[in-house]
């Protein structure tokens, strides 16, 4: 079933006056349980497209539509509920909150979504035991890993049960073992939860084990 | 938990939150010391003005108060008597003759108001039998004078002196008696010292030709705040013919000085606000930068911008109050022992006493400002977190991400 479509899809920067195109005319498709990676050299465009594919910024042209529904007229706000509803985010350098707990960061999605306390103390310590870092609990970001951190990460970006989560370079600053152990953590989402996933690397570990590879190329997709 | 989210932010930059914190402490310790101050000021400058012979409410004969002359005596002096009697508010009264004259000793001379009072009803309604330093109180004796302590030093006279004071009387003769000095006063003004003597009514009737007529009636009445309605109230039952004045009418100064000073601490107020609104948009401004990177965050998560909003303004807030509070507590800390010891200023006494003080200042917070203050840091730190947090809110989700 599909969720995601671009169609034509075009991202021009203007950078000091010049026009930098970073998207050129990109048409893709993507299903619900999908794993796919993004790959490309630097530059290529990988994490304008991730951008515009999360409802995080806006195509110069052409269109997007997520469950059937073009996003690219939607208003900032819309755009902002589309993300907290159905969207979940995983990034390079991890980005928990630093005053919070892991716990407290997992917590946090869904204290966005209203969901009373005491229910999402449940949840988030269940889906925490599931992913095995219930011991992580009450430590802070900076009492923890990389790896750690990305785990909860991970498990922030999942917890409310989004329809695509989207990750730029997750694994970038991680050793290829934790890079590893965190890529069996989310096929395992992708398996056992039917989790949509959407990447970007260029991390080779990353792209051997995607289960759909685009390849892009100076703003255009090469397979 | 968002409260719990805010409460740490703030203690992410501590000292720079400490700094903020430490101001508005000081801010407001700073207001609550100068406002019971002022206030502490001002109240004793009315209390001692109304304590030394101003009183609550006074009557004269119309026009008396601006021309103290003998010739405007009370037009009909029971009649006075008998509605002070009957009023329930009037706590007690006294009558004075009052005039201005000249008293003389063997070496010297000075003019002088002369009070000629009732010994044991002015007791009641005047600080006078308290304020004596030397020697004792009037009686109904026909020699007995009071003088203040200044004017014994001019006149150069003691206890047991004699003096001799002169008057203008209603036929335009003069009046005049030889009196010995019975007590030696000292009042919180040394203006009133130099200038004030007293006698027994009866010596002073009998010297100026006045039997049985009076000047004044001084009282002082139940309840100090009913001041208006007990003296609209005498004015209506005594009619025209005379003045009711309270001691708002009779202290035009002070009362227009506590005004002014209330506008005053409103300034002093904003002055110290806008000093501290400064602090903290400035503190916010560098903590919200400093957190760019995590507003992108929380934006491409979906965090709405009004939560975002509140979160900025909730942390400004927490720190208003905390700040309040604490400065709270250290104002009080400060003010309790210093409302009992009061503050001396002997250094300036003789500035203060001739501007109706005293040397001894004892502060007094009044609960009006006190609440405005508390509620003024903690909208101050609102009001002072807006801009920051509009700026934050006004970011792109794709550039604070990736803001270095
Ligand atoms: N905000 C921007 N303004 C101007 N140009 C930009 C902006 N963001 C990206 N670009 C340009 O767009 C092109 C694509 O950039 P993008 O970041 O999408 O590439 P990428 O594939 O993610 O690269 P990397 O592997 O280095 O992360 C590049 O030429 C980049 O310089
Ligand atoms: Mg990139």
């Amino acid at each position: 079933m599909e969720i995601l479509r671009a169609e034509k899809l075009e991202k021009i920067y203007e950078d000091n006056g010049v026009p930098v195109h970073a998207v050129r005319g990109i048409d893709l498709k993507i299903n619900k349980g999908d794993y796919t990676v993004i790959a490309g050299p630097s530059g290529s465009g990988k994490t304008t497209l991730l951008n515009l594919l999360g409802a995080l910024d806006k195509p110069t042209s052409g269109k997007i539509f997520f469950e059937n529904e073009d996003i690219t007229t939607k208003t900032k706000s819309e755009l902002s509920q589309i993300r907290l509803n159905k969207l979940g985010f995983i990034f390079q350098a991890y980005n928990l909150i630093p005053v919070l707990t892991a716990l407290e960061n997992i917590e946090f999605s869904m204290m966005l979504l209203n969901i009373p306390e005491k229910e999402r103390k449940e949840k988030a310590l269940n889906l925490m035991d599931e992913l095995g870092i219930k011991e992580l609990a009450n430590k802070r970001p900076n009492e923890m890993s990389g790896g750690q951190q990305q785990r909860v990460a991970v498990t922030r970006a999942i917890v409310n049960n989004p329809s695509i989560v989207l990750a730029d370079e997750p694994t970038a600053n991680l050793d290829s073992e934790t890079a590893g152990n965190l890529l069996s953590l989310m096929e395992k989402m992708n398996s056992d939860k039917n989790i949509t996933f959407i990447f970007s690397s260029h991390d080779q570990q990353v792209i051997e084990r995607a289960k759909k590879l685009i390849i892009l190329k100076d703003g255009k997709i090469q397979n | 938990m968002l409260w719990k989210l805010a409460w740490r932010n703030i203690w992410r930059n501590k000292r720079r939150s400490l700094i903020v914190l430490v101001s508005i402490v000081i801010g407001m310790a700073a207001l609550i010391f100068f406002d019971g101050f002022s206030n502490g000021m001002m109240q004793q400058m009315l209390s001692n003005q109304i304590s030394s012979n101003i009183s609550h409410i006074q009557i004269h004969k119309k026009g008396f108060n601006d021309n103290k002359i003998i010739k405007n005596i009370l037009p009909d002096r029971q009649k006075v008597e008998q509605i002070l009697k009957e009023n329930a508010q009037v706590k007690f009264f006294s009558e004075r003759v009052i005039t201005f004259g000249l008293l003389s000793s063997a070496s010297s001379s000075s003019g002088i108001y002369l009070y000629g009072i009732k010994p044991g009803a002015e007791e009641k309604i005047s600080k006078i039998k308290t304020s004596i330093v030397e020697g004792n109180y009037l009686s109904d004796a026909k020699r007995d004078i009071l003088i203040g302590k200044k004017l014994a030093e001019k006149l150069n006279v003691g206890l047991g002196d004699k003096v001799v004071a002169m008057a203008n009387t209603p036929d335009g003769s003069i009046g005049s008696d030889v009196f010995r000095v019975t007590g030696i006063f000292e009042t919180f003004s040394s203006e009133f010292d130099r200038s004030t003597i007293y006698i027994s009514e009866q010596t002073a009737q009998n010297m100026l030709g006045i039997d049985n007529e009076t000047l004044e009636f001084a009282m002082i009445i139940e309840d100090f705040k009913k001041v208006d309605e007990v003296k609209a109230n005498l004015q209506l039952k005594l009619g025209d013919e005379y003045e009711v004045l309270s001691y708002k009418d009779l202290l035009p100064m002070i009362i227009f000085s506590m005004d002014i000073y209330q506008e005053s601490m409103f300034i002093f107020n904003l002055i110290i606000g806008l000093a501290l609104i400064f602090g903290i948009i400035n503190t916010m401004l560098m903590s919200v930068f400093e957190r760019i990177n995590e507003f992108g965050v929380l934006m491409a998560m979906g965090m709405k911008n009004s939560r975002l909003f509140f979160m900025i303004v909730l942390e400004a807030f927490i720190i208003g109050i905390v700040g309040t509070i604490v400065g709270l507590i250290v104002g009080i800390l400060i003010h309790i022992p210093l409302s009992h010891s009061g503050i001396d200023f002997s250094l300036f006494a003789e500035g203060l006493e001739s501007f109706g003080v005293g040397a001894i200042i004892y502060p007094i917070l009044s609960l009006g400002n006190l609440i405005s203050m508390i509620f003024l840091i903690p909208f101050i730190s609102v009001a002072g977190a807006l801009y920051p947090a509009y700026r934050a809110i006004k970011l792109e989700p794709v550039y604070a991400i990736n803001y270095v």
